[in-house]
């Protein structure tokens, strides 16, 4: 079976949103700043809900924030 | 001691390094995982790691000075006994509640009620090679005797315990190094 990581453009998001820090979306989405990090790291995938509440902040769809991505 | 039982000892010894090694080598922490800020759990870790290491040399030195008997049976050994426990325990708590009181937003997330439930493995392997310590040297100290004095079962479970909290501690530091996926 192909290994898969799941992407994200958190950070990308974050600096379109008048450069959100990483400590307010982690406020906001009720995580740690180091969980908002490795998340960017892509080091780190989110339980479905935390995934939800990202994406809610950025006003965006799951699927427009994150992504699978299947390895070759 | 015949042959069989001898190779089967020796298989079970390989079995046993083989496995403690696999498990000590997927606690390895990953470099690209360090240099992170750290969480307020992690720093609870810190902490823990600290206050029992302290508090389990501080036993241990009482061990030696009063003698097992001692500890358990007289008075003065007694209270700064249970003086070392409760203040490692008093030191622990106060130091969360500052550390909570000192973070502005969330104290504990997803990711870190995950490496909180990994941790525990860390400290099962701890309390399991105690048990183990404990269960061959007092069988081979006590043989003869048939019975063992109840000092060494106090000094059994509160060396469990320490090493236990200890392993716990050590296994949330260890998480914050390794990469983890919640299931959720």
């Amino acid at each position: 079976m192909p290994k898969a990581t799941i992407t994200n453009s958190i950070r990308r998001l974050r600096f379109d949103h008048d450069e959100m820090t990483q400590q307010e979306l982690a406020d906001r989405v009720g995580c740690t700043r180091q969980t908002i990090i490795v998340l960017e790291k892509e080091r780190y995938v989110p339980s479905l809900s935390l995934a939800f509440q990202v994406a809610r902040v950025f006003n965006q769809t799951i699927e427009d924030v994150f992504a699978w991505a299947e390895d070759e | 001691m015949s042959t069989v039982w001898i190779t089967l000892g020796v298989a079970g010894g390989i079995i046993v390094v083989v496995v403690f090694g696999r498990f000590v080598w997927s606690l390895r922490p990953q470099p690209e995982m360090s240099g992170l800020p750290t969480t307020p759990l992690e720093k609870l870790g810190w902490v823990g790691v600290a206050v029992t290491a302290v508090v389990g040399v501080a036993l241990a030195i009482l061990v030696v000075v009063a003698g097992v008997t001692g500890f358990h049976e007289e008075a003065t050994a007694r209270g700064i006994f249970w003086l070392l426990m409760m203040g490692g325990i008093g030191v622990w708590s106060v130091a969360w509640y500052v550390i909570k009181k000192r973070t502005g937003g969330t104290v504990v997330d997803e990711r870190d009620r995950a490496i909180l439930a990994r941790s525990l493995s860390v400290e099962s392997v701890v309390v399991l090679l105690s048990l183990v310590a404990w269960t061959v040297t007092l069988t081979e100290v006590f043989w003869d005797e048939g019975a063992i004095p109840l000092g060494y079962l106090q000094l059994l479970f509160w060396s469990t315990f320490i090493g236990g909290a200890f392993g716990r501690s050590l296994g949330i530091i260890l998480g914050y190094r390794r990469e983890i996926t919640v299931d959720a």
